[in-house]
């Protein structure tokens, strides 16, 4: 141990929480925005009503009808279909299936009236963000596990940080701003906004490792289940008994009355149809419902034999004390039961987290600063370089995937795809940009090209849509109110940012004339 | 109804904040020019950590064993927020504000 037990803690805290930093800070942020997942998938589909009407059983029943008859042509031969069916935020009806689990699924999405393409333009909505959260936009297995080890180190870095912390109560409300080292002021806020949420912190990132727990540690149900997962599932009423599959061909039974009766039993609602085996005699049809309000995380599900349309079984959970913990957590973690006022504590928070580990970041380059007139070594140039693409650059990216939504033409082919290479284009510019730009200098510049992204989203979307904030009050359109608000919220924070980053920059160049007057380039890089 | 919870829940928790921050002399300093008597310390802080008690049977009453727990830890997060700002910016209006949230936090939960 070096030096005694705080000293290795802190060593702990300042190397784990560089590897994870990057990457955890970009799951904060899409993680905080994915707390208005649902709302940014409306925002981005300006075709859709200001009122939805929440659909009836018949437009349920005869949506599902219409996603079938679609997969019975697109997929026969899949092993799974998952229909997601219409709601109050979403008319559409989506599908997803698989041929194999092992690779990616096939998507579409449909007009329940119609069966053909819906009205609305083709985007990934707030879905991009919530699969980026913990897939990272990479191969879902491969992001899954690097987004878990990742949380794992951040995990591990929370807690150092708590047993390095030396004055936690003492320096509980402290925030000098105008300290004479910088390090000082940085070393105030990391604390700050890492001790105010601390609960938050500790919840988000621990549930966030327990909802995926049995991915990366699947061994103990392996073993006691021989390999079968999903009897564990289906035991510890996660999910309705599997079906061992027939192995001969089948006719699936009309879905509509299956959703009928589903609709009858359980009150809450309908959120999607999943179909294991279709093509099998003894496919199995899911209706899955959304969860009722609590803590919980647990879907009340109806299963019918897919053959002869009759329930085979109501799971309404009542679950086990150890299921019941893990549904809770990661209920806690995706917070469906927050309402309008407790979720914008946990976006809060959530911003919170960001802030904790961006300062965070910054601090290990602050206090590596190298002595005036020297050239900073490689390894604290590139932790700048990915600050500042991380930092600045995500949030950039996420307006600039907002501005695409509105400024892409609606029937261009493969519109979705466009939308997330806007995101990362901006994303890899700006990460490019950092490198060839002296540091000081391209903090105030990317800062504020973030803040004229996020400026830009409200005037983009009054110019194309003519939804401006004038017309969505009178309209009553709370969503589109808050979206502007939101983002012009966003666009005066980094604002600010910049405008403190240029204070640096000036503050910086006047040092160095102090100190080392005959290499001005060479001071800018240093400052 | 729980956006008025919420209000009450972070108008005591930030009175509560503001009262521990006070209690303390670096702060006490700032916002009145001189540390608080040992009598006046004691007092803000066992005000602090009623209020923070408080907080939380609001909660706890009003939303339930399940999320006045979360609602209360959140609010915690919120109010604190609200005092480092101001200590960090403007430490002199932390008494004014917390006299102030507390007659708000009063009327909301009357309403609830």
């Amino acid at each position: 141990m070096r030096n005694g037990f705080r000293q290795s803690m802190a060593w702990l805290h300042s190397w784990a929480g560089l590897v994870a930093g990057w990457v955890l800070f970009a799951m904060f942020v899409t993680g905080t925005a994915t707390y208005y997942r649902a709302d940014i998938s409306r925002w981005m589909r300006p075709e859709l009503p200001v009122v939805q009407q929440v659909p009836t059983p018949d437009t349920l029943a005869q949506a599902a009808e219409t996603a079938v008859a679609h997969l019975k042509g697109a997929a026969p031969n899949a092993i799974a279909w998952y229909v997601t069916l219409p709601s109050a935020a979403d008319p559409a009806v989506g599908l997803t299936w698989f041929t194999d689990f092992a690779r990616p699924p096939g998507t579409a999405r449909l007009d329940p009236a119609t069966g053909g393409p819906p009205a609305t333009r083709e985007t990934r909505g707030g879905d991009f963000v919530y699969h980026f959260h913990y897939e990272l936009n990479l191969p879902s297995t491969v992001g899954r596990w690097i987004a878990g080890i990742c949380a794992m180190i951040g995990l591990i870095t929370l807690l150092s940080g708590i047993l390095t912390h030396r004055r936690i109560f003492a320096d509980f409300f402290t925030f000098r701003r105008g300290a004479k080292s910088a390090q000082r002021s940085w070393l105030d806020a990391h604390n700050v906004v890492g001790v105010l949420a601390i609960p938050f912190h500790l919840m988000i990132t621990y549930t966030g490792i327990a909802t995926l727990a049995l991915m990366y540690m699947p061994w103990g149900v392996l073993a006691a289940y021989q390999g079968d997962e999903m009897r564990f599932y289906g035991e510890t009423g996660q999910i309705t008994a599997p079906v061992t599959p027939a192995g001969r061909p089948g006719q699936l039974a009309p879905v509509g009355p299956m959703v009928r009766q589903a609709l009858e039993r359980i009150s809450e609602p309908l959120e999607m149809l999943s179909v294991d085996m279709p093509g099998d005699a003894k496919a199995k049809v899911v209706a899955v419902f959304e969860e009722p309000h609590g803590l919980s995380h647990q879907h009340p599900q109806v299963a019918f034999d897919g053959a002869t349309g009759a329930v085979l079984e109501v799971l309404n959970p009542n679950l086990k004390p150890a299921s019941k913990t893990f549904t809770t957590m990661v209920g806690l973690h995706e917070a469906h039961f927050a309402g309008p006022a407790l979720r914008v504590l946990f976006f809060l928070s959530g911003l919170m987290g960001a802030a904790m580990v961006g300062t965070g970041l910054v601090l290990w380059s602050v206090a590596r600063l190298p002595k005036p007139g020297a050239a900073p070594f490689f390894g604290l140039r590139l932790v700048r370089v990915l600050n500042l693409a991380a930092i600045a650059g995500l949030p950039a990216a996420l307006a600039a995937y907002f501005l695409a939504n509105r400024l892409l033409p609606v029937g261009l082919g493969a519109r979705a795809d466009w939308e997330v290479g806007a995101f990362f284009a901006v994303w890899l510019t700006s990460a490019a940009y950092a490198g060839f730009r002296p540091q000081v200098s391209a903090w105030c510049e990317m800062l504020s090209a973030s803040a004229a992204l996020f400026l830009a989203v409200p005037v983009v979307n009054g110019l194309t849509t003519g939804r401006h904030p004038l017309a969505s009050a009178a309209a009553g359109d709370a969503l589109y109110l808050w979206f502007d608000a939101a983002m012009l919220g966003l666009a005066g924070l980094f604002a600010f940012a910049a405008h403190k980053a240029r204070g640096a920059e000036a503050l910086g160049r006047r040092r160095s004339e102090v100190t080392a007057p005959p290499i001005r380039s060479n001071a800018l890089e240093r400052a | 109804m729980t956006p008025l919870v919420l209000l009450a829940n972070l108008a005591l928790s930030f009175a509560a904040f503001a009262a521990l921050c006070l209690s303390m002399n670096r702060h006490h300093a700032a916002a009145f020019l001189a540390k608080p008597s040992r009598r006046t310390a004691r007092g803000l802080r066992a005000a602090g950590w009623a209020g923070i008690v408080l907080c939380f049977a609001v909660s706890v009453l009003a939303e339930g064993w399940n999320f006045g727990p979360v609602q209360w830890l959140g609010s915690l997060s919120g109010g604190a927020l609200l005092v480092v700002a101001l200590a960090s910016y403007r430490p002199t209006w932390i008494r004014p504000a917390a006299l102030l949230a507390l007659p708000l936090a009063l009327v909301a939960a009357f309403i609830i």
